[in-house]
């Protein structure tokens, strides 16, 4: 029931009757229940003080930060409580051995593969010549010795995935490759966008566990970035925001007049965000009988579990196997 | 769990009980507030009110719907707040 809160508005976010209050520009009231909260989203432009920044990280409530086009741009956080150097010293000895980090890179591509196959299979018909050369790639993943080779690997696998979206989605919506840095047009902004709220996702999951977001596998585990996120949110991205971009485009609900052009860059604008955030959610909070614990699990609890299951593999408990959807 | 919650308490402790609720549910009319909620935080929330409330004057009226499917909301005349996941 942790719900998030999307911040369009520009206004101003206090701590009032010991509850978090956002008032905006034309002053209206909106008080927001502290204890329901998971994280706000703050997309406007919005004032805020110390005395709400003291406040929100008792209850453990995060505040995700986007720039003007709604890219992230960065997080306030908890002072991190689920701490543990046992965990993060094993997490880091399976970087540190080239074989170990190896299976977990070659888990992680296996699983987005499996994904995209699964997303690509409902148009089998027309796109059968790339779905065969993605399941010839994929032979390749087990052979595959360096990190770098499975990148490769993976590129050319997301290559003709995105070239297959010219076939699933509607006629006005087109790909001819993928381009980031800026998205030059609406599919590269609406997978841009997606992308990056997955990567907030990923990253406030991974917060809750005793993981270290900087130790990661597939990615190179770099300085200025979150890196495990990177790895995780590979295998939900197909699964959860390459699912919501079909059905928006295809239901027509998100269409050509939700994206603006500024000199190139293509990004969505309000009414478009709101759309994508709105299915985003919906999708996120879908549940699904999990088969090993036996009860209903949403899509946002799937990631958390992820994590679990790789402290399991860090610790030598149970050897990590990626999620491949079952259903 | 999706709770509807109503109280009517002494003057003075109104607006106490009304903060108090502001933390964990919605304020949907005056006295009465509704949203979702686990069964744990109900039952914190609901001890804490414990002391806010005096048992002899006031009362607290709990509904609880097992799941929120089950229910329809039609309102009539104005929405007073309207709990939207933009603001």
């Amino acid at each position: 029931m942790d719900r998030d809160y999307y911040i369009f508005s520009n206004g101003r976010l206090k701590r009032k009757d010991n509850t978090i209050y956002f008032i905006d520009s034309q002053d209206n009231k909106n008080s927001i229940p502290v204890e329901q909260t998971n994280s706000l989203h703050i997309f406007g432009e919005v004032d805020l003080n110390t005395k709400l920044l003291n406040y929100l990280p008792k209850y453990g409530v995060i505040l995700n930060f986007y720039n003007y086009y709604g890219y992230y741009s960065g997080t306030y956080y908890p002072r991190k409580k689920n701490v543990s150097g046992f965990t993060v010293v094993k997490q880091a000895l399976h970087n540190f051995d080239y074989n170990k980090r190896l299976f977990l890179a070659k888990s992680f591509i296996d699983s987005a593969v499996h994904h995209i196959l699964r997303n690509m299979r409902r148009h089998k018909e027309d796109i059968k010549e790339l779905i065969e050369k993605i399941e010839l790639e994929r032979l390749n993943i087990e052979r595959a010795n360096r990190i770098d080779e499975l990148m490769g690997i993976e590129g050319r696998i997301r290559k003709y995935y995105y070239q297959s979206f010219n076939w699933i989605l509607r006629d006005d919506f087109t790909i001819e490759r993928r381009e980031k840095r800026p998205p030059k047009d609406p599919v590269n902004a609406l997978i841009s966008f997606g992308n990056s709220l997955m990567y907030t996702a990923v990253l406030s999951e991974i917060y809750k566990t005793q993981l270290d977001p900087t130790i990661s596998y597939l990615h190179e585990p770099s300085t200025k970035r979150f890196s495990l996120s990177l790895d995780i949110a590979e295998i939900f991205k197909p699964l959860i925001v390459d699912s919501v971009i079909f059905y928006l485009i295809n239901n027509r609900i998100i269409t050509l007049e939700n994206f603006d052009d500024q000199d190139g860059i293509c990004f969505l604008n309000e009414q478009g965000r709101k759309k994508f955030i709105r299915e985003y959610e919906k999708k996120m909070s879908t549940t699904i009988k999990h088969r090993k614990l036996k009860r209903k699990v949403s899509y946002k609890m799937f990631i958390r579990l992820e994590c679990y299951k790789l402290i399991k593999h860090f610790i030598g408990d149970e050897v990590y196997k990626p999620l491949k959807a079952w259903w | 769990m999706f709770v509807i919650l109503t109280y009517d308490v002494g003057e003075k402790r109104v607006n106490k009980v009304r903060k108090h609720l502001k933390k964990y549910l919605i304020w949907t009319q005056n006295s009465v507030f509704e949203g979702e909620i686990t069964d744990g935080k109900l039952k914190k929330c609901l001890s804490e009110l414990n002391h806010i409330l005096n048992r002899e004057e006031d009362s607290l009226y709990v509904y609880e719907v097992k799941s929120p499917k089950f229910i329809t909301k039609t309102i009539y005349g104005q929405e007073k707040n309207i709990d939207e996941l933009f603001l």
